[in-house]
C-alpha cells in the first residue's frame, strides 16, 4: 500500500463529489500528434514494459478504518491496454467518446492508463491519446510517463523516481492548526465578495464537454509578443490566468450583471522545485485560491498586474504552506464531507473556474516510438461547481487552449462569448498590411 | 550581490543541490514563472528593490550576474 498524498485526497474528494452528483469520473486525456503511425509491436512492448515496471498503473484507492487514511493498493504487473482505432478526421469527438466510455475506475483494481492510437484520414499523422485519472496523476506525472514511453525498450529514464510518499511536510495536528489558520481566515473573507461560477443551481451538470483552440506558430508568436508588451515576457502564470478569468467573467456577468461578479481562481501550483525530479505518480500540487474583483479585470494588462500582486501577497503571507497544512488536517476527512465547508461558505460555489498553464508539453520528449511529436495538448475534465476550466499548453511553438465544461453549464451563445473573449485577448490577429 | 542571489536561488527557489555559478543559465537550471515570482519577492526582502512585471525579461533573468546588473541599475 502507498499512502495517498494530501493533494490526492483533495482530488479524491472532487471525484467523490462528481460521482455523487452524476458527473462521472474525473479523467483527463493527453493527445500527442505523431508524424507517422508507430510500429504496433513497439507500442505493445512499451505498454507491457510500463505495466511491469509500475503496479500503480493497476492500483485502486480506498480509505481504511478506523484511521480513515486513503491508500493506493498496487495492482497486477500487467500491460497497459492499447487500442487501435479506425482513421478519423475528428480527433476531438473521438477523444470525447473515449473519455465518456473509459473503463478507468480508481475505486476498483484495473488499468489506470489507456493508450489509444488513431491514424489521421489524410497524410501520415497518427494521434496517440492517453487517458488517465486525475487522482493518480497530474500533468507533470503524465509528462514523466511520456519520458518513459519515449525511452528505448528495456531502459527506464534515469530521472524516474519511485512513488514513495507526500511532497508536503507532514505536521501533527497541534502544529498544523496554527500554520493553517491564515488560509482559513482568507477563505472566510471570500463570501463578502459576489463569487460566481458557471454552475447551474438547478438540474444535473451533465457529461464532460470540451473544445480545443489551436494557435499556429505565427499566432503563438504574436501572443507571446502581446504578453511581453503587456505583462513582461516571463510572467506566464498571471497573464494567462487573467486571460482565462476575463473570459469566464464575461459569461458570468451576462448571467449575473449585478453586482459585478468576483472571480475566484483555483490554480494548481507544483510543490517540487524541479518537476522532472519528482515522483511520476500522485498529485503534488497546492491549490492557490486567488480572488479578483470584476473591476480588476477591465483589461489583460491591469488584470495581470492585479493578479501578480495577489500571487505575491499569497506567497508573502505564507498561504501556500497554510493551504498544505489545511489539506494535511483534512486528508482524513471522509471524501463526501471534504468540500462541504467551502461550498457552504460560498453558497454552493467552490471557485469560479479551474485554470492551469502547463508550459511546454511534452517538456522533454521530442520523439515517441521512433516518431516525431508534432503537437500535443491536454483535455482535463472538470467538476460542477465551477462547471468550467480553461487550460493552456504549448508544443512546437503552438499554443493550445482547452475549454472544458459540463453539459448544461454553458450554452452555445455563452461558449461563443467565452471563445471570442479569449481570442480577442490572446490574439486579435495580424496587424493590417 | 551575486553570491547572495545564488544562495537565495539554491535555498528558496531551485533544488538545494543545483550546481550554479554566477554565469549559470537559470532557465536551464529550472527557473520557471513561479520561481521568478518567488525570486522577485526574495529580492524585495533582501535588497529592498521592488521590480515591476516589465523588468522581468529573459535577458535580465538569464543568470545571477545579469540579475545583479539589473538590481544595480535600479538601486
Amino acid at each position: 500500500m502507498i499512502p495517498a498524498t494530501i493533494s490526492d485526497c483533495f482530488l479524491l474528494a472532487l471525484e467523490t463529489h462528481m460521482r455523487r452528483t452524476g458527473q462521472g469520473r474525473h479523467l483527463a486525456a493527453s493527445v500527442l500528434v505523431l508524424d507517422a503511425s508507430p510500429d504496433p509491436a513497439a507500442i505493445t512492448a512499451a505498454a507491457a514494459a510500463l505495466g511491469q515496471r509500475h503496479p500503480l498503473l493497476h492500483a485502486h484507492i480506498r480509505r481504511h478504518f478506523p484511521s480513515l487514511l486513503a491508500h493506493w493498493h498496487p495492482g497486477a504487473r500487467a500491460a497497459v491496454p492499447v487500442t487501435w482505432h479506425e482513421a478519423t478526421a475528428d480527433i476531438h469527438s473521438l477523444t470525447s467518446q473515449l473519455l465518456d466510455s473509459s473503463g478507468i475506475d480508481i475505486f476498483r483494481p484495473g488499468p489506470n492508463l489507456e493508450i489509444h492510437l488513431v491514424p489521421a484520414t489524410s497524410g501520415n499523422d497518427c494521434h496517440l491519446i492517453l487517458l488517465w485519472p486525475h487522482a493518480l496523476f497530474d500533468a507533470v506525472g503524465i509528462d514523466l510517463l511520456i519520458d518513459e514511453l519515449a525511452a528505448a525498450p528495456g531502459e527506464a529514464p534515469a530521472r524516474s523516481q519511485p512513488a514513495t510518499g507526500d511532497s508536503a511536510a507532514a505536521l501533527p495536528a497541534s502544529a498544523a492548526w496554527p500554520v493553517a489558520k491564515p488560509i482559513l481566515e482568507e477563505m472566510r473573507g471570500f463570501p463578502a465578495h459576489p463569487v460566481r461560477s458557471l454552475r447551474q443551481a438547478r438540474g444535473p451538470a451533465g457529461a464532460a464537454r470540451f473544445k480545443v483552440i489551436h494557435f499556429d506558430t505565427a499566432a503563438t508568436a504574436r501572443i507571446r509578443q502581446r504578453m511581453a508588451a503587456t505583462a513582461g515576457e516571463l510572467l506566464l502564470l498571471p497573464y494567462f490566468a487573467t486571460i482565462a478569468a476575463r473570459a469566464a467573467h464575461a459569461v458570468i456577468r451576462r448571467r449575473h450583471p449585478s453586482p459585478d461578479p468576483a472571480i475566484l481562481l483555483s490554480i494548481p501550483v507544483q510543490r517540487h522545485p524541479d518537476p522532472s525530479r519528482r515522483p511520476l505518480f500522485h498529485n503534488h500540487m497546492t491549490p492557490w485560491s486567488l480572488l479578483l474583483e470584476g473591476g480588476e479585470l477591465m483589461d489583460p494588462a491591469s488584470g495581470s498586474k492585479a493578479l501578480y500582486r495577489k500571487y505575491a501577497s499569497f506567497m508573502r503571507r505564507k498561504l501556500p504552506a497554510a493551504m498544505d497544512a489545511l489539506m494535511g488536517l483534512m486528508h482524513r476527512c471522509p471524501s463526501w464531507l471534504y468540500l462541504k465547508p467551502s461550498t457552504h461558505y460560498l453558497k454552493g460555489e467552490l471557485c469560479s473556474l479551474y485554470h492551469s498553464h502547463t508550459g511546454s508539453f511534452p517538456a522533454r520528449a521530442r520523439m515517441l516510438l521512433g516518431k516525431s511529436i508534432t503537437a500535443a495538448w491536454h483535455v482535463p475534465t472538470v467538476s460542477s461547481p465551477p462547471g468550467i476550466g480553461i487550460f493552456f499548453s504549448e508544443s512546437a511553438g503552438q499554443l493550445h487552449t482547452t475549454i472544458s465544461w459540463r453539459e448544461n453549464t454553458l450554452d452555445t451563445a455563452e461558449l461563443a462569448i467565452l471563445e471570442s473573449t479569449l481570442r480577442a485577448d490572446l490574439d486579435p490577429g495580424p496587424p493590417p498590411p | 550581490m551575486e553570491i547572495q542571489l545564488l544562495t537565495l536561488l539554491r535555498e528558496q527557489i531551485l533544488a538545494p543541490d543545483a550546481l550554479l555559478d554566477a554565469d549559470s543559465d537559470l532557465f536551464a537550471a529550472g527557473l520557471d514563472s513561479m520561481g521568478i515570482m518567488q525570486l522577485v519577492l526574495a529580492i524585495e526582502d533582501h535588497f529592498g528593490i521592488a521590480l515591476e512585471p516589465t523588468d522581468l525579461s529573459r535577458e535580465h533573468f538569464q543568470s545571477a550576474n545579469r540579475i545583479a546588473a539589473l538590481l544595480r541599475s535600479k538601486s
